[in-house]
């Protein structure tokens, strides 16, 4: 990893991650960028396009930001959404941690 | 709401989506191929469509499927959209209008013609060359043709209606049968790009693609290219796109039925890929992720909120919805219109967040009121207007100085109320799009039956005027432009022997030329025949056989009651009521008409119209005791009669000589019979008016009070028709005053009894 200096923070998902959910998530990925962040995906019942965007985003901004961005738990409805829109998390899933 | 108002707000949509069908395939015929023309008239009949549905207006439903899915054929490239499929298609779109006319009023539709088109709309759709042969469908249908989902508003047509009217039960299920066979489903390519309207209106991509992967084995990749960094983001606009492959046998209409409501928030693109070949993803070097059966998981909405359940319930039960969809289109883009303006704060709104916010404004921007209250609106506002100037009268007779502070607030109110006024006609007002548009079904239908080709151009149609103008501009125009293209143009043969072009162009346009609009109606026809009109003529005894016309006078002879030059009464026109009946209406609206030809270049016809029916500006004068208002675009110069300037002629015609040309002088208290014997004109004064025709007269008056603006009160509406009257007005002082109709007054000094004139309304 990158940058050992920050903090690892962590960020539990809000089990419906609807339209209405995509601005507070931003909102809380914002406030967190510069840390590595692992995020637990195990409550999530229910996720929709925008909050898949806004992860995938996050992703994007952290990996240029050179922090660990990874999925600690994700629920199996978080799975089958994601796969369902063709949307590759594997590579988040965390490994090492 | 009931369903009678849902309904009727369904009426008024269809009328827009009509107009902008109409509009769409005009565009088209001009050789527009913007993908976006096309969709605007697919969406336009399918919206009707599915507000038909919803009302069980099988008719409508049946004819708009069919036209539909001919549209579909255009709209993914299967069918090139030339000139004769896009006669099909506009006479297709006349045929809807129709449709939906009788589904509103009653009525009954030309069952003969809607069959025809139906059976060569099903012919184009196959790739059959227009005009269509009424052969029996081929197998060998397109992918379209697989298996219909929806068959139910298309079976429901079929059953025989209340009068008696059994549609071709046209369906592509026929076809579906032999395929289903077939142990390889066929695939799909499916490029689905969500806007971000998509989710402002609370749909759900993942969702639609649920649906979609439950159609059948699905493969699919998602397209994150224009993913911004998260701090450049707007969470709520969409970035992702998706393309997927899917094998089904549900056919092209269950995956389009998918998307159904999201239609028109998405780009959706759909192509048939060959059979076992689509699926995993060969075609491209995409990525493609399958997507496993067992989504079970995605079903459980154990805590989900609201407004997910709504959008849920949507897609369920979507034909029963489809009503209350179209009823809350308003509302809903009311709040797009918000929602969009607050996106727009954000600096990354992307280029799809731009075009909702364009879309959006543009429809939120207006409001549907009841013509009925504007029209009291703006007679209540005539009603402050006579108020207002009759309390500037009883303050000035009560105070004579006239510098008061009373005063200076009256004018100020004075002004307020003009404001008022024109911005309550304002809200009349409305472009002439509507009648232009009716004109080119008109032009369509006349160039069939006679069979000229025949291009209308349409210039100015935003061009605005007071809707009780327009509501009585329609049937003069039809007259006009059925002439134009039956006796104006020539025949293919005789165009092409004078060296124009086989396609014959009528113009019309419309423009604002100092206070009135003006129409004008141009042909690149022959132009008149001056020597067969002249005959005519004197034929009909209308002008002596060695009279001497000029040209202008011999073209104006066609506006005369009983004047028809063409040799065969055709159905169209030639019945020799057209020009006569075009002249009396658009006198009638306080109109002129002019007719400028020239041989073999073709004529034009030129009407000027005033903006309003309500309000007049008018020179108020005195004649024999009485107040009579002369409408001021009639007057071109009053003058102070000279006793040198008079002259006798005859027994009771007098002359006035005006810059050595002697023009008749009418005394208007004679002709109305306000007195028994003439006026002295030197103690009066002259309005040198224009009347029908051209010529000048010069009517005698008493006295001038003033020029003001009037409210027109109709006669006929609250008293009854007087000859020689336009209408009346009511004063600041609270008297009536009358409108005076000059060409009826002209009229009549030229001999004619003033009780068999007909004009209607105002005088111009």
């Amino acid at each position: 990893m990158a940058s050992r200096k920050a903090a690892q923070k962590s960020l539990s998902l809000a089990p419906v991650l609807d339209l209405n959910e995509a601005n507070t998530l931003h909102g809380k990925l914002m406030a967190l960028r510069g840390n590595d962040l692992v995020i637990d995906a195990s409550a999530v019942e229910r996720v929709g396009a925008l909050c898949v965007q806004v992860l995938m985003a996050g992703a994007k901004s952290w990996e240029e930001d050179k922090h660990s961005f990874a999925f600690s738990k994700v629920s199996d409805a978080f799975t089958k959404t994601t796969q369902l829109i063709g949307v590759n998390i594997d590579h988040l899933m965390a490994k090492e941690i | 709401m009931d369903m009678n108002e849902i309904k009727e707000i369904f009426f008024q949509e269809c009328e827009e989506q009509l107009a902008e069908l109409e509009s769409g395939l005009l565009r088209l015929n001009d050789g527009d191929r913007d993908p976006e023309t096309v969709n605007a008239v697919f969406r336009a009949v399918h919206s009707i469509k599915g507000g038909a549905g919803a009302f069980a207006l099988d008719d409508l439903v049946s004819f708009a499927h069919v036209f539909e899915t001919t549209l579909d054929c255009v709209r993914s490239n299967k069918l090139e959209p030339t000139q004769d499929v896009l006669k099909v298609m506009l006479k297709s779109a006349d045929v809807l209008a129709d449709l939906t006319n009788v589904a509103r009023d009653g009525g009954s539709v030309d069952q003969a013609r809607s069959a025809q088109l139906i059976r060569e709309l099903e012919a184009l759709a196959k790739g059959e060359a227009p005009p269509a042969a009424e052969a029996p469908a081929p197998k060998a249908a397109t992918p379209k043709a697989a298996s219909a989902p929806k068959p139910a508003p298309v079976a429901a047509a079929a059953a025989p209606n209340d009068e008696g009217f059994v549609p071709v039960a046209f369906s592509f299920d026929d076809f579906g049968g032999e395929e289903e066979a077939a142990i390889e489903h066929p695939a799909y390519e499916v490029i689905f790009k969500p806007k971000s309207e998509l989710y402002t209106k609370g749909n759900e991509a993942t969702l639609l693609l649920r649906d979609l992967s439950r159609l059948g084995e699905m493969s699919i990749h998602c397209n994150m290219d224009s993913l911004p960094p998260l701090d450049q983001m707007d969470p709520e606009a969409a970035y992702f796109s998706w393309k997927v492959s899917i094998k089904t046998d549900r056919g092209e209409d269950a995956i389009r039925s998918v998307f159904e409501f999201a239609e028109w928030d998405c780009e959706l693109e759909l192509i048939a890929a060959d059979a076992g070949e689509g699926a995993d993803g060969e075609t491209e070097e995409l990525p493609m992720q399958p997507v496993p059966f067992d989504l079970s998981a995605l079903d459980e909405e154990p805590h989900a909120p609201l407004g997910v359940v709504e959008e849920e319930e949507q897609i369920a039960a979507a034909q029963a919805v489809t009503a209350a969809q179209t009823a809350s289109n308003v509302v809903q883009m009311a709040a797009n219109a918000s929602r969009a303006a607050a996106a727009d704060k954000g600096a990354a709104a992307a280029a799809a967040a731009q075009n909702n916010a364009q879309q959006a404004s543009a429809a939120g921007q207006t409001i549907r009121v009841d013509l009925d209250r504007v029209d009291r609106l703006i007679n209540l506002v005539g009603e402050l207007v006579i108020n207002q100037a009759m309390l500037s009268q009883s303050v000035i007779e009560n105070d004579s100085n006239g510098v008061s502070s009373i005063n200076m607030g009256l004018e100020e109110l004075q002004q307020l109320t003009r404001e008022i006024q024109d911005s309550v006609m304002a809200i009349r007002a409305q472009p002439v799009k509507p009648v232009f548009q009716r004109m080119a079904r008109t032009v369509r239908e006349i160039a069939d039956i006679t069979g000229k080709s025949v291009r209308l151009v349409t210039e100015g149609e935003n061009t605005e005027v007071d809707k009780t103008v327009i509501d009585k501009l329609a049937e003069p125009l039809t007259h006009m432009i059925r002439n134009a293209v039956d006796h104006g143009l020539e025949m293919p043969e005789k165009r092409l022997a004078a060296g124009k072009s086989v396609e014959g162009t009528v113009k019309l346009t419309a423009k604002h030329r100092s206070g009135r609009i003006v129409i004008e109606l141009s042909d690149d026809g022959a132009g008149i025949n001056r020597e067969k009109v002249r005959q005519k003529a004197i034929d009909n005894d209308l002008i002596a056989a060695d009279a001497n016309l000029s040209d202008e006078e011999i073209d104006n002879l066609i506006f005369h009651a009983g004047f028809s030059t063409a040799d065969k009464v055709s159905d169209l026109s030639g019945r020799g009521v057209g020009m006569d009946v075009v002249k009396r209406s658009i006198q009638a609206l306080g109109g002129r008409i002019n007719i400028s030809s020239k041989p073999g270049q073709g004529s034009v016809f030129t009407m000027s119209l005033p903006l309003t029916l309500a309000v007049l500006d008018g020179m108020v004068v005195t004649v024999a005791g009485q107040t009579l208002v002369v409408p001021l675009t009639a007057i071109v110069e009053t003058l102070q009669p000279d006793a040198a300037a008079i002259h006798s002629f005859g027994a009771t015609q007098r002359l006035i000589s005006i810059r050595n040309s002697f023009c008749p002088l009418v005394d208007v208290g004679r002709i109305l019979n306000f007195r028994a014997t003439q006026a002295n004109p030197v103690e009066g004064v002259a309005l040198l008016v224009e009347s029908e025709g051209g010529g000048q007269r010069a009517l005698m008056v008493d006295a001038i009070q003033g020029q003001r603006q009037v409210v027109i009160k109709s006669l006929e509406a609250n008293y009854t028709h007087v000859p020689g009257i336009a209408a009346a007005t009511i004063l600041g002082d609270g008297r009536v005053a009358l409108i005076l109709d000059v060409d009826a007054v002209v009229a009549a000094s030229r001999g004619q009894p003033l009780h068999l004139e007909t004009s209607l309304a105002a005088a111009g």
